[in-house]
């Protein structure tokens, strides 16, 4: 398209037809002043403050919603402009309460901000406040709506960005504010207090509940989220080296733009709770006493070095963070290989399904990792299976609800009724544990339909034919019988998916279920025949629940896996580190978390580090681990928080929390994400990478890097995925992987297989625990809750985590909402409340994990996830029993 | 006296003629206001869903339209005229006079949801000042005989009725 020319106050400004005039006046600098613009939403036109006048005609416009026409001669700044501008502010301030001076939004306050530019200081108008009370049950967000002036920016925020719809205007005229569906407080409507809204009001209508702290910040600086594996850029205001309040980072370009979760927003909290750890610790019989920082690193080294000396290498292992920077794993994984030649490490990307995610590595050759969410907006149709981004990667799902809302096709395979059902065209309740038959009969049909990609499959894979047998002898109708699920909505969904190019998002549904592995397989066969991978409009998007689940595993903090997710198993891959570290790497495969447990309830694994990870909460049968954990001669634990596993450890150190220090993660998208420090650690914490640093030197590393810049160029030179790490260029992406065949026809690379199509026989239902329980979580908590359940407004806002059950469960066992039922598997109980729910079917319950010290994990056994025969976390079969 | 019981079925039937046409949210509402009489606020969420809207998108274009009503109203709705013609007219005494006979404030419907009492900023036929409406019936050049004399007519119909 041609560009337009005009002028602007003067100055020659050439832009693409279809530009605001108040953008095009933005890029050369000239500042209009505005109250209901944000660049993230649609243009609205309501506050009238940016007013300009054509200089030719004198035509008064408001230039956010008038596109630039040629030979256009704008006057930003005319005398008539500003009378009209000063007017529209003195009837706003008439219309304002006068209470700036108790306002939380002090300073900040945009309309305060451009009555100060225009010199509006009394209005000299008949003050008509409309007062409305004020609304501050939740604690999240305080409504004063009073003070609303109608930009309506949290009402587009919520529809076109979050999509939740929660809110919209309500009555006209006067009366006129932006309500929820009857009028209802937040906490009784859709509201995920997501706290976009709040980020945006230009006044203090929504206002920012702290019980803390209430004011402007005196500090605010940028860093990454240090929850879910969404990667949110941030900003962070603090006071005295304190976090009170958290925002979305107004950059360009960043994963979030301008929302963030519940978690993201106010679950921060926890950095100031009193069970934050500020000094080293020792247990003395049983009890943990502050030593120095020498004291506890002097005995963690010798005795971690003795025990290795004594029982050998195999006796210790190490668990790192799924939630700590590339940098600290690396470090961490890099004293578990070359000074204690094991390769006992691992991480609590364990718990997020690493097994079934091996698979997919392994198979696709690593193509798949680099896939940012803006392509969701390019899918050409969707499919969410067993995931629940709303809860999970809450940023995610504005993602998908956007596309949906757009108008692509929506599938949503869940035994539940999701919050994003209502936004799917088709929903398919399949019965759990049945994903890879009703992926098998999907791609059967698509197959008879003769829709795949023939041309990508003949250049990308192998073993189609053999697979193609396989889908010929399906029987759809079985298929239904396994799945639960119509011959109509299998048509449906067939139809809908014909001939498109998929994204696929896969959650713990599939990655922590029974028959992980042959759903992730079934999966990745009809991703490959559909030729979405290496597609913009397609691909595999595969939530991460933790911040950098996916670098601890990039830093080689697995079993089985190299820095760089090398190969452990071959000798050349091992050599390659074997130089770069001058050291021996022991090519025997190290014990995975599970492992680990096992073998330090057998008594042969004697001592274990654990770097921000709380097995005593996040695995299953808590007991049976901590019993396992007190087996061991020693424990070191390095966290944060004063943890459930702390408590039993014989040395604890106190580490940095994401925003006290300086470090990078990776997100789920493959982006690395550097961040600096917000505030500095608490007491005499430090940062978890100097930790390891000064530990690795008490323990005979000669090795010295004293400072992160070391730790990145060493980790740039020698892991080519990484290779921008060192640079300071802001975020970049992992390299290398990404660049292999599937999306670079040059690039190096073998052929994808297929794998055949396999039959799952469905065990009995066991009479004596006849129902299904579903488990999950919810956006208020993040993993185990470690973190969040210590936040006070996560806590105050009383979600207990009910039991979720279906209406006709509840009149059969006559249970009310609220009711106490105790819930038993054949590894244990749990009590708490009930719910019933109108979107589960009969003999299905939901349990939201996370609650009550993540007590849902008695439920389930303590088994290895992807294993063939594993019965996964995800489920169980339970009895209810009435309280 | 309680407002007729709402005939879901017909109110059901009206929503599913509408169904995905996002377009006809107030064609559809307008459909609802006239069968039943005003819009049953349960429905809201029914007619979001239908249309792939949010209810509280629905709720905004309700309580937006001085035509859709979110509570029942009376057989007879009066509307007395408050625009500046009927004013100078004396349309203040119509509306007084009118709140003594029935007994209602602006805005209120009496316990048997016979009449309703709404102002209204126009009704567009300033040459019959002061006016009224009662339903669809125009009644212009008021005085206090003829208002007494016409909501005596509506008081014999619902007689009958």
């Amino acid at each position: 398209m041609e560009d337009i020319t005009l002028t602007i106050n003067g100055k020659n400004i050439s832009c693409p037809s279809g530009t605001s005039i108040l953008e095009a006046a933005k890029q050369k600098g000239i500042k209009i002043p505005t109250l209901c613009y944000h660049p993230d939403l649609e243009p609205f036109g309501a506050c009238r403050l940016c007013l300009v006048e054509d200089e030719k005609t004198g035509r008064l416009m408001a230039s956010c919603v008038t596109p630039v026409a040629p030979n256009m001669t704008i006057l930003t700044d005319s005398p008539t402009i500003k009378t009209h501008r000063t007017n529209i502010i003195r009837l706003m301030l008439a219309n304002h309460p006068e209470s700036c001076i108790v306002c939380s939004q002090g300073n900040r306050c945009e309309l305060r901000q451009i009555a100060a530019d225009l010199g509006v200081g009394e209005t000299d108008l008949y003050p008509m406040p409309h007062y409305t009370g004020l609304e501050a049950a939740n604690p999240f967000i305080v409504r004063d709506l009073s003070k609303c002036i109608l930009c309506g920016k949290c009402i587009r925020a919520d529809h076109e960005l979050v999509v939740a719809g929660a809110i919209d205007y309500n009555l006209r005229g006067f009366k006129s504010r932006p309500a929820t569906l009857y009028d209802m407080p937040l906490e009784r409507s859709v509201c995920t207090f997501c706290g976009t809204c709040l980020s945006m009001c230009p006044t203090g209508a929504l206002s920012l509940k702290n019980e803390q702290y209430v004011g402007s910040p005196q500090n605010e600086s940028k860093t990454i989220c240090g929850f879910c594996g969404v990667g949110c850029s941030i900003v962070m205001g603090s006071v005295d080296g304190r976090v009170v309040e958290v925002n979305p980072s107004h950059e360009q370009e960043t994963v979030n733009g301008s929302t963030l979760c519940v978690r993201g927003h106010f679950a921060h909290d926890f950095l100031n709770t009193k069970d934050r750890l500020t000094q080293p610790m020792m247990s003395h019989n049983g009890e943990l006493t502050p030593v120095s920082w020498d004291e506890a690193l002097d005995i963690a080294a010798k005795q971690l070095v003795d025990i290795k000396k004594k029982y050998g290498p195999q006796s210790v292992a190490f668990i790192g963070s799924s939630k700590c920077t590339n940098e600290e794993n690396y470090l961490f994984q890099k004293i578990a290989r070359v000074l204690f030649e094991t390769n006992n490490v691992d991480n609590g990307g364990y718990m997020s399904g690493r097994a079934v995610l091996n698979r997919v590595e392994k198979r696709m050759d690593g193509g798949y990792r680099i896939n940012p969410l803006s392509n969701i907006d390019k899918a050409e149709a969707i499919v969410l299976l067993g995931a629940d981004p709303g809860h999970s990667v809450p940023v995610m799902s504005y993602y998908v609800k956007r596309a949906s809302r757009k108008g692509t096709p929506l599938i949503v395979v869940d035994p539940k009724k999701t919050e994003m059902v209502p936004f799917s065209s088709v929903w398919l309740n399949l019965i759990p544990q049945s994903d890879s038959q009703l992926i098998n009969g999907l791609a059967a049909m698509l197959w008879k339909k003769n829709s795949f990609d023939a041309a990508f499959i003949d250049r990308f894979t192998e073993g189609f034919d053999v697979y193609c047998e396989g889908l010929k002898g399906l029987n759809i109708e079985t298929v239904c019988r396994d799945t639960g699920l119509t011959m109509g909505a299998m048509e449906k969904t067939a139809d809908l998916l014909a001939g498109k190019k998929i994204a696929f998002v896969c959650g713990n549904g599939i990655l922590k279920q029974r028959y992980g592995i042959h759903s992730m397989n079934a999966l990745l066969n009809l991703l490959l025949m559909t030729g979405s991978p290496g597609s913009e409009r397609g691909g595999l998007y595969i939530p991460a629940r933790e911040n950098n689940q996916v670098g601890a595993w990039d830093m080689g903090a697995v079993p089985d896996a190299l820095p760089g997710r090398r190969d452990l198993g071959i000798e050349s891959e091992r050599k390659d580190w074997e130089r770069a570290w001058q050291a021996k790497i022991s090519p025997d495969r190290g014990l995975d978390v599970i492992r680990m447990i096992e073998e330090a309830e057998k008594g042969s694994l004697k001592a274990l580090y654990i770097m921000g990870e709380n097995p005593l909460r996040s695995l299953p049968r808590p007991e049976r681990v901590r019993k396992s954990l007190e087996r061991l001669d020693f424990l070191v634990v390095q966290d944060i928080l004063l943890s459930e596993t702390c408590k039993i450890a014989n040395v604890v150190l106190p580490g940095a929390a994401f925003c006290e220090k300086a470090g990078s993660f990776t997100n789920m998208e493959g982006k690395i994400q550097p961040f600096e420090p917000v505030v500095a650690p608490l007491g005499e914490a430090k940062a978890d990478w100097e930790i390891l640093d000064l530990l690795a030197g008490k323990m005979g590393s000669t090795q010295h890097y004293g400072s992160l810049e070391k730790v990145k160029t060493e980790i740039a030179r020698f892991i080519p995925m990484y290779r921008d790490l060192d640079g300071h260029e802001g975020p970049g992406w992992v390299g290398n992987k990404g660049d292999r065949r599937l999306f670079n026809p040059d690039g190096e690379g073998t052929l994808i297989p297929f794998t055949p199509v396999v039959s799952i026989e469905h065990k009995d239902i066991n009479d004596e625990y006849p129902f299904t329980a579903i488990l999950g979580s919810q956006r208020f908590h993040l993993g185990s809750g470690t973190r969040t359940g210590q936040s006070d407004r996560i806590r105050d806002y009383g979600v207990k985590g009910e039991i979720e059950l279906s209406l006709e469960d509840g009149a059969r066992l006559n249970v009310q909402d609220g009711d106490s039922v105790r819930v038993e598997s054949e590894h244990g109980f749990i009590e708490r409340e009930i719910k019933l729910e109108k979107g589960l079917s009969e003999g299905f319950i939901f349990i939201p994990v996370a609650f009550n010290a993540n007590d849902a994990m008695n439920l389930i056994g303590l088994t290895r996830l992807g294993g063939p025969d594993s019965p996964g976390w995800q489920g169980c079969q339970v009895k209810i029993m009435k309280l | 006296m309680k407002p007729k019981e709402i005939d879901r079925e017909q109110l059901k039937a009206i929503i599913d003629r509408h169904r995905g046409k996002t377009w006809a949210l107030i064609p559809l509402l307008q459909e609802i206001q006239e069968t039943i009489g005003y819009i049953p606020p349960e429905s809201i969420e029914t007619v979001a869903e239908a249309l792939n809207l949010f209810p509280s998108q629905v709720q905004g274009v309700i309580t937006f339209y001085a035509g859709f009503s979110l509570e029942p109203k009376g057989k007879y709705v009066v509307r007395v005229c408050r625009g500046t013609a009927c004013h100078v007219k004396g349309g203040r005494s119509i509306l007084r006079l009118m709140r003594k006979e029935l007994g209602l404030d602006e805005g209120e419907t009496d316990p048997e949801y016979r009449f309703t009492l709404e102002t209204v900023a126009c009704l567009g036929a300033c040459f019959l000042a002061p006016t009224m409406m009662v339903n669809r019936n125009y009644y212009g050049k008021l005085n206090p005989n003829k208002v007494t004399s016409v909501l005596a007519q509506y008081r014999k119909k619902k007689g009958e009725s």
